[in-house]
């Protein structure tokens, strides 16, 4: 029942030890410049139009709190790592129609509906590790530098981005069941994250646009409403838990109807 | 018993008709040869039967189970072993590797026992594999959970002659204990040689259903003599010789009567070379079943 889940975690170890090694360094780079940056956080602050500060979630950068959440979360982690879920699972099925894996995978008894939530599931190893390592970094690395991190804020900021990750590795589902050529998803998986977390930031500079960012996944995960105003916006968390079954069933529902 | 029936299936890709209205049964304890040249529609057939694609009409069951009801199918596989034409393993994984993960879908009883007549380097990468070490992998895990049939896409395909013989061997002891194989080959000789009813393959459409003793009859093989001397076609050619060039001092043709009266004719000439080998399939339907015997497109 269970096989193609363990084995795909498997193949999730390698790109996973990768990545988390790169989030140590950018950690770390993030946290050496926080010292000289908070010196300059007030011009900093003032030198951008408020609109923009929003737009970027820049608030209180003097505090580590909102240094981490206004640089270090919406870039690394928002885009960086979102795009690595919905980049990693637009190769799940893709790759496997050309090679003819699925062939030999599905001659087992094995339905297409499972295979399709086994291999989505095996993203819980980037999902743990990732976060495991990042909250390890954040917290020994602010005592390194003197500072001492809100330890629950930047729990719940690490908890309630699994929704939107969750939601960048369906839309990479998507992309996997839809297109055949494995290179084409996984490019159409970056760019697609990428554009929307643009189209949230630029529809939160103009009201004329806002209705436009409500697709972006971006809009319901806020790291500085988190860990620096303490705000759980449950209701967003639950939205996007919602749309990434959504786009899982849409996942399904092509994967099941198409020829192989 | 009925382990596949097919029934009025029809694969179209706009207006290329990959398998037309193809109709027959497999059933229970034989060996079934699925026979057609390159691109006939042999693995059209068996990939409709898996369910990897829908047949625009029709519908088939395999091991009772309607290849339209995908539950259905799906728990029917637990007693399927399939070896494709492309094997799609995970290239990156050793042999063993490979086996396990499929072990863990349905079972390896047979594992031990298929590895002492395939040996495939087993704790090498699949994609340092040779050819033929990749198709003795696809055999035993075809095998190695026991299954009740057996669907094989041109099984011996980079196999040396002496592994294609051992296949052979054991898929009639296979067979003798009861398990029934679906052969799909576009080799004529092997499927003479080892199955027991054949079905012929040809633009998408089903030819013949035959006994193997009609299609006995049916050979052919590719010839090639040069001659010491020259030697006139006249007193050279006979009526079983189809296809015939000539050059110089050498005759090519695809030979249709019995081996040993082939031997003997040439025993009468003096020859310094000569080639035999398995003939184009479609050189040997067009002169059994006729040129235009299907024409999908109409």
């Amino acid at each position: 029942m269970t096989a193609i889940l363990r084995h795909e975690s498997r193949n999730q170890l390698k790109s996973t030890s990768l990545l988390g090694g790169l989030l140590v360094a950018i950690s770390f780079f993030f946290l050496a410049v926080f010292p000289g940056i908070r010196e300059e956080a007030e011009a900093l602050e003032a030198a951008f139009p408020d609109i923009l500060a929003g737009m970027m979630g820049f608030e209180e950068l003097h505090t580590i709190e909102g240094f981490t959440s206004g640089w270090l979360f919406p870039f690394i982690w928002v885009l960086l790592i979102g795009i690595y879920f919905a980049y990693t699972s637009s190769s799940f099925i893709s790759g496997d129609i050309r090679s003819r894996q699925l062939d030999l995978l599905l001659s087992n008894p094995v339905s297409r509906e499972s295979v399709v939530l086994q291999k989505f599931a095996s993203l819980w190893v980037p999902l743990v590790a990732l976060n495991a390592v990042l909250f390890i970094v954040l917290v020994a690395g602010s005592f390194l530098i003197g500072e001492t991190i809100d330890i629950f804020g930047l729990l719940m900021t690490q908890l309630l981005s699994v929704p939107y990750l969750l939601v960048c590795g369906a839309i990479g589902m998507i992309l996997s069941v839809a297109i055949d050529r494995v290179g084409t998803a996984q490019a159409g998986a970056i760019g697609m994250i990428f554009i929307l977390w643009m189209l949230e930031g630029v529809s939160e500079l103009d009201p004329d646009y806002e209705l436009l960012g409500l697709i972006a996944p971006s809009r319901y995960y806020d790291p500085s409403a988190i860990l620096v105003r303490g705000e759980y916006v449950i209701v967003d968390a639950v939205t996007l838990l919602f749309g990434t079954a959504a786009l899982l069933t849409i996942a399904i529902i092509i994967f099941v109807r198409r020829d192989l | 018993m009925t382990i596949i029936a097919i029934d009025g299936l029809t694969k179209r890709y706009g207006d290329v008709v990959a398998n037309d209205d193809i109709t027959f049964n497999v059933e229970a304890g034989e060996i079934f040869g699925y026979l057609g040249p390159n691109g006939a529609g042999k693995t059209t057939t068996i990939r409709q039967l898996l369910g990897l694609i829908k047949p625009t009409e029709g519908t088939a069951e395999l091991l009772g189970a309607d290849i339209r009801d995908r539950k259905a199918l799906t728990a029917a596989k637990a007693n399927l072993g399939y070896l494709p034409d492309h094997l799609g393993f995970e290239d990156r994984l050793t042999g063993n590797q490979a086996l396990d993960y499929f072990a863990r879908m349905r079972g390896d009883e047979r594992r031990e026992e298929l590895l002492e007549l395939f040996h495939p380097p087993l704790d090498r990468p699949i994609e340092t594999y040779s050819a033929g070490n990749r198709r003795m992998l696809g055999i035993i895990q075809a095998f190695m959970h026991d299954p009740d049939l057996v669907i094989m896409d041109e099984p011996t395909s980079g196999l040396d002659p002496l592994k294609q013989d051992r296949l052979h061997l054991f898929l009639e002891e296979e067979v003798a204990d009861g398990k029934t194989i679906f052969f799909s080959s576009h080799i004529l000789s092997e499927v003479q040689r080892v199955c027991d009813r054949v079905g012929i393959i040809r633009n998408g459409a089903i030819v013949e259903i035959e006994d193997i003793e009609s299609l006995l009859s049916r050979s052919g093989k590719d010839v090639w003599v040069h001659f010491k001397d020259d030697v006139s076609p006249e007193t050279f050619l006979t009526d079983e010789m189809i296809d015939v060039e000539e050059a110089d001092s050498a005759i090519r043709f695809t030979y249709t009567g019995e081996t040993n009266r082939l031997i003997e004719h040439l025993g009468q000439f003096d020859l310094v070379d000569i080639d035999v080998g398995d003939p184009q399939l479609d050189d040997i339907f067009k002169h059994y079943y006729g040129d235009n015997l299907v024409n999908p497109q109409t």
